[in-house]
């Protein structure tokens, strides 16, 4: 039953090159930042405002994605460990530890590739471990810490009375901050301008992720979505990463028309829900290529903002518009059940086989729920789901055998599942 | 005639099993892995064919599964453990909708269908908490063998209660009850009762469903088998082939391309056994 796909291959298409070019423009950016000191501000990535930062030119600089790329690197785990010795408890947050281990080893600064920051932004959505973060980052640093606070979405898909005057009247605080460190005021203009560009973004994210729809999908949604995640959260509101996304449109619309997809043989389609496990990213790609397994969506790829149900930043209601979209318009700041709406869509609208839940240890806050995700999954809906367990930052949690072995066993499942029906099929047939 | 293997190479010991085209076992063979992982396989289908009698050539294809199913040189295909123990449970108890496969590291719980397929399954993360290695670790911090505290766990009356199934604190938890003068019997049913507690909450998680089969090495414990069947308040099916059922859903994966009169690789999954046996 074990099958292998032969010849999979690393997709290195036009988008990635691409991606890593503007992103790298933007880490030399941020290197340039630590050594001259001009205005630069920490920032969540879920639900974020980079828009009015960028209004300010105050470079964005984001934690969440420093923590990724060391762990990518596999070089989280000193940091890790570096943050447990000073207190920090084995089962915290990877991602807090390996950033506080890095800025206490002197990788922030004029000696680093990351600025000190002129202002912490703290865009709570969702995750309140990030407070005590960015509230230690403050500490650390000696800086202004904006506290902004985005109330729950507490039912449904849209937010209570009140809740975007709330959210408005402090991104109003945060425009005053801004105008205070800079010595600019404010623009409106130039936020719409910055707006447009942000929508025209999310109307390229959101195009490429409706081609996965298509058999087979030209990209896949969990894997190789990390390369528009960069340029679609922390360079929003850019022209370069508004033109990204045409360019990505453009390559994957080939790719559809040539009827390629980004494996050589697609022969399961995947909703992934979890981010993945970043020390190991690799391997663990090649887990589900081995089965040719495609993610066709994935909601990890909507931390930042959920685009593909029609959402955008609007430059006529530019405030409102980035209220609605910390508060409603991302993953983290919404109900259990709303997520399960989501990846319900996810799995009809771009008819997936199957869900696979790569569940975080030292998440325990976006992890619980998971358990009944998957029972719902498989009992009421009738979704073969798969959950797996790691770690999206420390290597410790990932053992390569256990993860192998319950993911082909998985697809053993699926496939054998897929003869059965054909069988039947042909035997009620004939 | 010819004959299908199947080679089981699991954390701690290695089981092969060889069908006839009946699907009659012709031979068992049941060594320790140790470290050197292909050597066991090797090992384990000499002592097939050396037991039976069949040649090296009349064995029509090989499946390995277990841990080590990539580093048995002589497997033709792998599959993983979960589908051939519920390929197996479903031979020997066709009613079988739940499999309980218990082992050295791994606790599974398998829904099953009515044709062995695996519809769902769940197994402990990445910690051996209330594994066979939890009971392996009871028994030697109480100086006993791993074949009799099955049957002195069964005399228990007031079994003690353990807060946790952790296999490293297992001895030091179980040296605090030996201070306090506990009995034997009453802290081996306290160490069966602590993981089928655990147990029933990988069951749970697939879903109730009966026939319940108990697979794995752990599957010879009779404390356990009692433990579990109180916990589940049902009868289990328990084989004396328990411990070989891997080895033996991976004969039978084997066995449809013997039948099939394929000998090379492709995947197994492309000769599903119905197609094969009708």
């Amino acid at each position: 039953m074990s099958t292998a796909v032969a010849d999979v291959k690393d997709y290195r298409g036009r988008v990635h090159n691409l991606s890593s070019r503007i992103m790298t423009d933007w880490m030399t950016q941020l290197k340039q930042a630590a050594a001259s000191g001009s205005p630069s501000a920490y920032l969540m990535i879920s639900g974020n405002c980079v828009e009015i930062l960028r209004c300010f030119d105050i470079l964005p600089v984001f934690p969440e994605i420093n923590a990724l790329q060391l762990a990518i690197r596999k070089k989280s785990l000193p940091y890790i460990i570096k943050a447990e010795e000073i207190g920090y408890a084995s089962d915290n947050c990877a991602y807090v530890k390996a950033d506080i281990g890095f800025t206490l080893s002197g990788g922030v600064g004029k000696d680093g590739n990351i600025p000190v920051p002129s202002m912490i932004v703290c865009n709570f959505v969702g995750c309140n471990v990030y407070i005590k973060w960015f509230e230690h980052c403050a500490a650390m640093f000696n800086c202004p810490l904006v506290m902004i606070d985005v109330p729950f979405v507490r039912e449904g898909d849209r937010p209570c009375p009140g809740d975007v005057a709330y959210v408005m009247s402090q991104l109003y605080d945060l425009i005053h901050q801004c105008e205070e460190l800079t010595g600019r005021k404010f623009d409106i203009d130039k936020l719409r301008e910055i707006m447009r560009h942000s929508a025209r973004a999310e109307e390229g994210w959101t195009r490429c992720k409706d081609l996965c729809k298509r058999r087979p999908a030209p990209f896949d949604a969990y894997f190789d979505s990390i390369n528009m995640m960069g340029p679609i959260n922390a360079l929003r509101g850019t022209r370069e990463a508004a033109d990204f996304f045409d360019a990505a449109v453009l390559e994957y619309e080939e790719m559809v028309q040539r009827g390629e997809g980004v494996l050589p043989e697609e022969k399961f389609r995947i909703v992934t829900e979890g981010p993945p496990p970043y020390p190991y990213y690799r391997n663990f790609r090649s887990l589900f290529e081995t089965w040719g397994a495609v993610a066709v969506q994935s909601t990890y790829s909507t931390v930042g903002g959920t685009w593909e149900f029609g959402f955008r930043h609007d430059p006529d209601r530019p405030l409102e518009s980035i209220a609605e979209q910390m508060l409603v318009h991302n993953l983290c700041n919404r109900t259990l059940t709303e997520r399960y709406a989501q990846i319900r869509r996810y799995v009809e609208e771009w008819d997936a086989d199957a869900l696979v839940i790569h569940s975080i240890k030292s998440c325990r806050l976006f992890s619980a729920g998971q358990g009944d995700m998957r029972e719902y999954f498989t009992k009421e809906l009738g979704v073969l789901t798969l959950m797996v367990e790691s770690d999206l930052e420390d290597p410790r949690y990932y053992a390569e055998a256990q993860m192998k072995n319950r993911i082909d066993a998985f697809f053993e499942a699926l496939q054998y599942k897929r003869i059965r029906g054909a069988a039947h099929a042909a035997a009620a047939k004939g | 005639m010819e004959y299908a293997a199947g080679i089981d190479v699991g954390s701690t010991q290695t089981k092969a099993v060889l069908l006839d085209a009946s699907r009659a076992i012709v031979a068992r063979a049941l060594i320790n892995t140790g470290a050197n992982v292909k050597r066991a396989g090797q090992t384990a289908l000499d002592t097939l064919l050396s037991q039976s009698g069949v040649a090296k050539e009349a064995v029509g294809f090989v499946v390995g599964t277990g841990y080590g199913r990539y580093k048995i040189e002589a497997g033709n295909a792998q599959v993983t453990e979960i589908s051939c123990h519920a390929r197996g449970a479903q031979l020997l108890f066709p009613g079988t909708r739940t499999v309980i496969d218990m082992g050295g590291q791994d606790t599974k719980a398998i829904k099953v269908g009515p044709e062995g397929d695996v519809l769902d399954f769940c197994m402990n993360d990445k910690c051996a908490a209330g594994t066979g290695r939890f009971l392996a670790g009871a028994a030697e911090v109480l100086g006993l063998s791993l074949d009799d505290i099955g049957e002195i766990s069964l005399r228990g009356t007031q079994p003690i209660r353990l807060t946790s199934v952790c296999t490293v604190f297992v001895e030091s938890d179980i040296l605090g009850y030996v201070a306090q003068k506990r009995k034997m019997e009453d802290i081996l049913a306290g160490v069966h009762q602590a993981i089928a507690s655990r147990t029933i909450g990988l069951v749970r998680r697939v879903g109730m469903e009966a026939e319940f089969t108990f697979t794995g090495g752990v599957a010879r414990n009779m404390g356990m088998v009692r433990a579990l069947e109180a916990k589940l308040d049902v009868t289990l099916n328990v084989s004396p082939d328990a411990h070989f059922m891997g080895a033996l859903g991976a004969a039978l994966f084997a066995l449809d391309h013997v039948l099939a009169g394929r000998s090379v690789v492709p995947a197994a999954a492309d000769v599903p056994a119905e197609w094969v046996t009708g």
